[in-house]
């Protein structure tokens, strides 16, 4: 090494180091990253007792992460780079064939399924008289394991779902995904159940749901020939293009399906007291959180009211117990039940039986993906 | 905190480079002890007391072994006193949850364990203060007067919580004599990045499949997977530890200090004896000199030598952890370098080069899986399985699936292990060189900000 390159690495390691240190110092703090979905550490203020307890050394670490100069190039890089080495996952998420992204499913714990299943039969023996439906839907990875990465693997969500059946069945009506996901992706491959870039299943994907709960209650259900199919955006890069970031992905389309026989339909949120009209929020479409174009994403609890000639009700009140899945589904229970009260058990801490009890209500429809089934813990609420 | 973190990157680094920089010569050391204070303070608000309480004593010690005409006998006495409270130190914190868990265990008691975190580098500061009063007591060095520079020795940052074991004698000098010049700081520079980019880059990614392997039962884990997963630890703890020495390396050279070397390509080892020359070699340095030569060493015939050997191996295995198979691996590797004295070493001579290099490496592989899992039927099943004795098949598809996906990074992994040959290329041309060492801090950067990246999954309900 001659000198003069030796001074450009001690000139190049410091302008490094201090122009990203400035950057950091003096540039405007984002409260919210659009890209993570999430809100970003504020400025940790130091006192004693956070200094001994080492949360201000944790929040310090996590503002300067947060706020780093390029972040989201930075990630890229790190994401190209790993693509390049043949990496095909990043951030727990494969990048799987036809330009389709999956998260890693892995063999879940049988005694955590037994108690969550419990869970469910504790609910069915608390409520002898409510009529529950239990539907039970796979992710993408379920469905689709052929499209996985060469030679990768993941735990066939159908031996999960077939646990579960055999453990409530006796309790709960048991509605199975992949009853009617599994001949719809045979018989019609090119029609997508799921999105390429997110967790959530397509609206067709919910369409199939829908007419497998209608067949079991026994309401004739809707054909699609009777709803205006409406691709509301084209540029929908979901949650799992958010975790890997990898690149040259093509965006995925959201379809609304709108009943041809129009009906209004208002949503009540009790979180913050709020009342909607429609059961679509299309401020969402201009966000990177798309899918919560449908009911405008999660709330604890909210119910929606629908006006439907007396011919078309089929059930007067429903309760729905739900993971997002379920956001794309009610629409179309909406054309049956003109009165549908929605819990998220995640953010739901009342009592389920007393609601039920107050509000009167005799049908229950449980509804949650594989994937949120076999690792929350929330579940076991439905128990209490 | 840690070496491989934004915040030492971007803000305490270049944050003490520039203080220490415009502060004139008779302060530099005040200001390093106090950026260090602030580096274990950063982890470790209440532990730093031990730090600085075992500074003082030891301080005090050297002291008194440093008055003329102290006798032999309470010279002696200062010594095994400093000792003791270095040792006691250390034990309480490492291994009293061992003993009384063992005691327990062993006659039926309910002694309640003392659930105390390990305090960082307790390990590293006790074993480089029991090295500064045992030089001193030896004569070989001379008792530091200056409570600040003696405090600097032991707390310095780069080398605080993961070593290398840097030895009073080496930095004695430098302490009170040291000069930055762009030379210095430039190969610091160069050593920083190149640790930093084998933590980041290499040790952390082949770790990822590491933490997949060992996350699957070894019952049902097929013999290549198993192979697989070990040389995938081999990798990581080498180029995660052997990375972090030479950031601390790269960091004293910037502010003028030379570390002793800690691993020489251990990986190209041809035998074990020639791996724990290379492996962590101010550790085992410090064991030569401070308890197998006292012991007595070579010099009392073979069977005492054995003897010794067994006991520093112990001691290196139990330095590691708290727990039996670290105690374990101690002993393998005692009992091999046994076998290698005795007769293995003369029969390897005779043997090809490739020979006696793969014999080395298949008995590292096994000593990792000892030093892997702390409980001790998993070594066994894990053992197992690499032997192909669990019914399970050579390979499925899961492993494949591994291996293609890890295969250009064990490639990168391998050579990154080879003696290191001087591209002439390299020479000719240092503005490849220049373009290589940023490229890997830039990469490495990039690794370091994704590692926090971390999207609010909205969706689980």
């Amino acid at each position: 090494m001659n000198k003069r390159t030796d001074r450009i690495y001690v000139a190049g390691f410091a302008v490094l180091l201090f122009a990203f240190s400035l950057l950091f110092l003096f540039t405007p703090k984002k409260a919210f990253s659009e890209m993570e979905n999430r809100s970003l550490q504020k400025k940790p203020q130091l006192t004693w007792e956070k200094l001994l307890d080492k949360t201000f050394s944790e929040q310090t670490e996590s503002f300067v992460t947060d706020h780093f100069p390029l972040r989201d190039q930075w990630v890229a890089v790190k994401s190209t780079m790993e693509q390049l080495r043949l990496q095909q996952e990043n951030n727990g998420i494969y990048k799987g064939k036809d330009g389709f992204l999956f998260e890693q499913f892995a063999e879940p714990e049988p005694l955590d399924l037994a108690k969550f299943a419990e869970a469910v039969n504790k609910f069915a023996y608390k409520n002898p008289h409510a009529n529950i439906s239990f539907l039970l839907a796979p992710t993408s990875i379920g469905v689709y394991p052929e499209r996985l990465p060469w030679l990768a693997s993941a735990y066939p969500q159908s031996i999960v779902n077939g646990t579960i059946m055999e453990q409530v069945r006796e309790h709960v009506r048991f509605i199975n995904g992949f009853d009617f996901l599994k001949p719809a992706a045979e018989k019609k491959p090119d029609r997508d159940l799921y999105y390429r870039t997110d967790h959530h299943w397509t609206t067709y994907g919910a369409y199939l749901a829908y007419r497998a709960y209608a067949e079991q209650m026994g309401w004739p259900p809707m054909e699609e020939s009777e709803f205006d199919i409406r691709t509301v955006t084209n540029s929908f890069l979901g949650s799992f293009h958010t975790r890997s970031q990898f690149n040259g992905l093509k965006p995925d389309s959201i379809q609304a399906y709108l009943p041809k026989n129009k009906v209004e339909s208002e949503m009540y949120i009790f979180d913050d007291d709020t009342t909607v009209q429609g059961l679509y929020e299309d401020s969402y479409l201009a966000k990177k959180d798309k899918y919560s174009y449908f009911l405008g994403g999660v709330h604890a609890l909210m119910t929606i009211k629908t006006e439907l000639p007396t011919d078309d009700v089929d059930l007067d009140k429903l309760l729905v117990i739900k993971d997002s899945y379920a956001h794309s589904v009610l629409p179309f229970l909406a054309m049956h039940v003109p009165e549908i009260h929605v819990i998220d058990l995640r953010y739901y801490n009342g009592n389920i039986s007393s609601y039920m009890k107050e509000n009167d209500i005799k049908d229950v429809l449980l509804l949650f993906n594989t994937t949120t089934f076999s690792d929350g813990q929330e579940i076991l609420k439905l128990g209490y | 905190m840690v070496f491989s973190s934004l915040l030492f990157l971007f803000l305490f680094l270049p944050a003490v480079l520039a203080l220490y920089f415009i502060s004139p010569w008779r302060i530099k050391n005040f200001v390093l002890f106090a950026a260090s204070l602030v580096f274990y303070a950063w982890g470790e608000p209440v532990y730093i007391v031990i730090m600085l309480l075992s500074t003082v004593t030891d301080y005090g010690f050297g002291l008194l072994l440093g008055r003329p005409g102290l006798s032999a006998g309470k010279r002696k006495a200062v010594v095994a006193l400093s000792i003791a409270v270095n040792l006691a130190l250390l034990s309480y914190f490492k291994y009293a949850d061992f003993l009384i868990g063992n005691l327990n265990a062993l006659l039926g008691t309910d002694i309640p364990l003392t659930d105390l975190a390990l305090p960082i580098g307790i390990s590293f500061y006790t074993f480089q203060s029991m090295s500064y009063i045992i030089d001193v007591y030896r004569g070989t060095v001379k008792a530091q007067r200056n409570w600040l520079d003696f405090a600097t020795f032991v707390s310095l940052f780069p080398q605080l919580v993961a070593g290398p074991i840097v030895q009073y004698s080496t930095v004695a000098e430098q302490l009170r004599n040291r000069k930055v010049t762009t030379e210095l700081f430039a190969e610091g520079v160069r050593r920083f990045t190149i640790g930093l980019a084998k933590k980041v880059l290499l040790a952390n990614n082949i770790g990822l499949l590491w933490d997949t392997i060992s996350g699957t039962n070894p019952l049902m884990m097929p013999a290549l997977m198993a192979w697989l997963g070990i040389v995938a630890f081999a990798f990581q703890i080498y180029f995660d530890f052997s990375g972090y020495s030479d950031m601390a390396i790269g960091l004293g050279l910037m502010f003028g200090f030379r570390f002793n070397e800690n691993f020489n390509r251990p990986y190209t080892a041809q035998s074990i004896t020639d791996f724990w020359r290379r492996w962590h070699i101010s550790l085992s340095t410090w064991f030569r000199d401070y308890v197998y030569i006292p012991l007595g060493g070579n010099r009392r015939g073979l069977l005492m030598q054995l003897r010794n050997i067994l006991i520093v191996w112990m001691l290196t295995g139990f330095w590691h952890g708290a727990s039996w198979n670290f105690l374990l691996w101690g002993l393998y590797f005692g009992v091999l370098l046994i076998g290698e004295k005795m007769f293995l070493l003369k029969l390897l001579q005779r043997l090809p080069r490739w020979v006696r290099h793969v014999y080395a490496l298949l008995l590292i592989l096994i000593g990792w899986v000892f030093f892997a899992f702390e409980e001790l039927p998993s070594i066994g099943q894990y053992l197992l399985a690499m032997a192909g004795s669990n019914g399970q098949p050579a390979w499925n598809d899961e492993t494949l699936y591994l291996l293609y996906t890890n295969a250009i990074l064990l490639v990168v992994l391998i050579i990154a292990s080879m003696p290191k040959r001087q591209l002439r290329l390299a020479d000719k041309m240092p503005i490849l060189k220049l373009s290589w060492h940023f490229a890997l801090l830039l990469l490495s950067i990039a690794y370091l900000v994704d590692a926090t990246f971390n999207p609010f999954l909205y969706f689980r309900f």
